[in-house]
């Protein structure tokens, strides 16, 4: 019976010396969005496993930063990584997360970032 | 028994169930081949080596520098090497650690935007820079309520600030990882890189304290004592 090969020197091999994310640098392909875009949460089915939390999903901010490619962590879990994409940090007013937020506070934000699966234009 | 008295006295008074499943993985892995005890060993030294020192030099670097400043701002990972942080080589792996990744990113607080990080997922930290997280930072407590109530649970850590000030709670969510560069306080002109170092503690890289002139340490952390402390058997008897 044949057992299924699974390299587990994989990633070592494609990143000594050079460091995560730094090894995905290059093979996202062109950035969907820009700095200063408005951009709203996806809620995407998880499937097991998800690092958007259910706290951003359906809000709406403001990409600050392109902040590296690499395969999103739902593929990546599952040594899926093939298709790396653009990551992204977006700001939040806390406003628009919590209901009960006060307004004395409106100025406060929350930052966090998303691979680009998880955006779609607001 | 009367060759109780021939053992040796043993480290410890009690091991917790943590770190006899801790032993059995990492033996059951040696067995299998996954890493070899040398691997563990070379590890384990390198995690020793962690602590808050580097991330608070840095600080005072880009309070000193405006140009290291600029560098931090833009480039945590290239500015962590002026203290002898390389993210990707310093780890025994070569290509960081896997928890921690390459991506630094230094929040640089304003008088009008105040950080703080948390990681809501698990609790992840930039220990290549900073060392291993307190325990409270990983707690369920933290974790959940900074993002929603920061006001709250920075109250509770002392710090109150004016609403005039925005926080920004930075969730490290990916793999980037944060640290604060608080704004330089009053009462330190003239100081040298060293004393400045020590006034930037390892809270105040998270963003729950802000920098003093005088204080150095951590604020202590209330302790509630146990409602049902852990009696140790080998007592009864002897």
């Amino acid at each position: 019976m044949s057992k299924i090969q699974h390299d587990r020197t994989h990633h070592a091999k494609m990143a000594t010396g050079i460091g995560d994310p730094q090894c995905f640098k290059g093979k996202a392909g062109k950035a969907k969005f820009k700095e200063g875009d408005r951009v709203r949460i996806k809620d995407l089915p998880d499937i097991f496993y998800s690092r958007t939390m259910t706290y951003t999903r359906g809000a709406v901010g403001t990409v600050t930063k392109l902040v590296y490619e690499s395969p999103a962590a739902e593929d990546e879990a599952w040594d899926n990584t093939d298709k790396p994409e653009w990551f992204y940090s977006v700001v939040f007013r806390q406003k628009e997360l919590w209901p009960e937020y006060p307004d004395l506070y409106a100025k406060d934000t929350l930052e966090t970032e998303f691979p680009e699966r998880y955006l779609e234009s607001a | 028994m009367s060759d109780h008295d021939h053992k040796p006295a043993p480290m410890v008074d009690e091991v917790s169930d943590f770190e006899i499943l801790e032993m059995a993985v990492r033996e059951l892995a040696i067995e299998k081949g996954l890493f070899s005890a040398e691997d563990h060993r070379v590890w384990t030294e390198y995690v020793h080596t962690l602590g808050p020192l580097p991330a608070a030099r840095m600080v005072a670097k880009a309070w000193l520098d405006p140009e290291y400043k600029k560098l931090c701002a833009s480039d945590g990972v290239e500015a962590s090497k002026a203290v002898g942080v390389n993210w990707v080589t310093s780890p025994p792996t070569q290509f960081g650690t896997p928890s921690d990744y390459c991506n630094l990113r230094i929040l640089v607080d304003t008088p009008t935007v105040k950080h703080v990080v948390v990681c809501t997922l698990c609790s992840c930290y930039p220990r290549p820079i900073l060392g291993q997280s307190p325990e409270w930072y990983r707690t369920p407590n933290y974790r959940r309520r900074l993002v929603r109530w920061p006001r709250q649970v920075l109250a509770e850590f002392g710090l109150q600030l004016s609403p005039d000030v925005e926080i920004r709670v930075g969730d490290s969510n990916q793999k980037t990882r944060y640290f604060v560069m608080p704004v330089r306080p009053e009462g330190t002109e003239g100081w040298t890189e060293d004393q400045l170092t020590e006034i930037v503690t390892r809270d105040c890289l998270i963003g729950v304290a802000v920098p003093k002139p005088g204080i150095t340490s951590n604020a202590k952390r209330a302790v509630h004592p146990a409602v049902h402390p852990v009696h140790h058997d080998h007592d009864h008897g002897h």
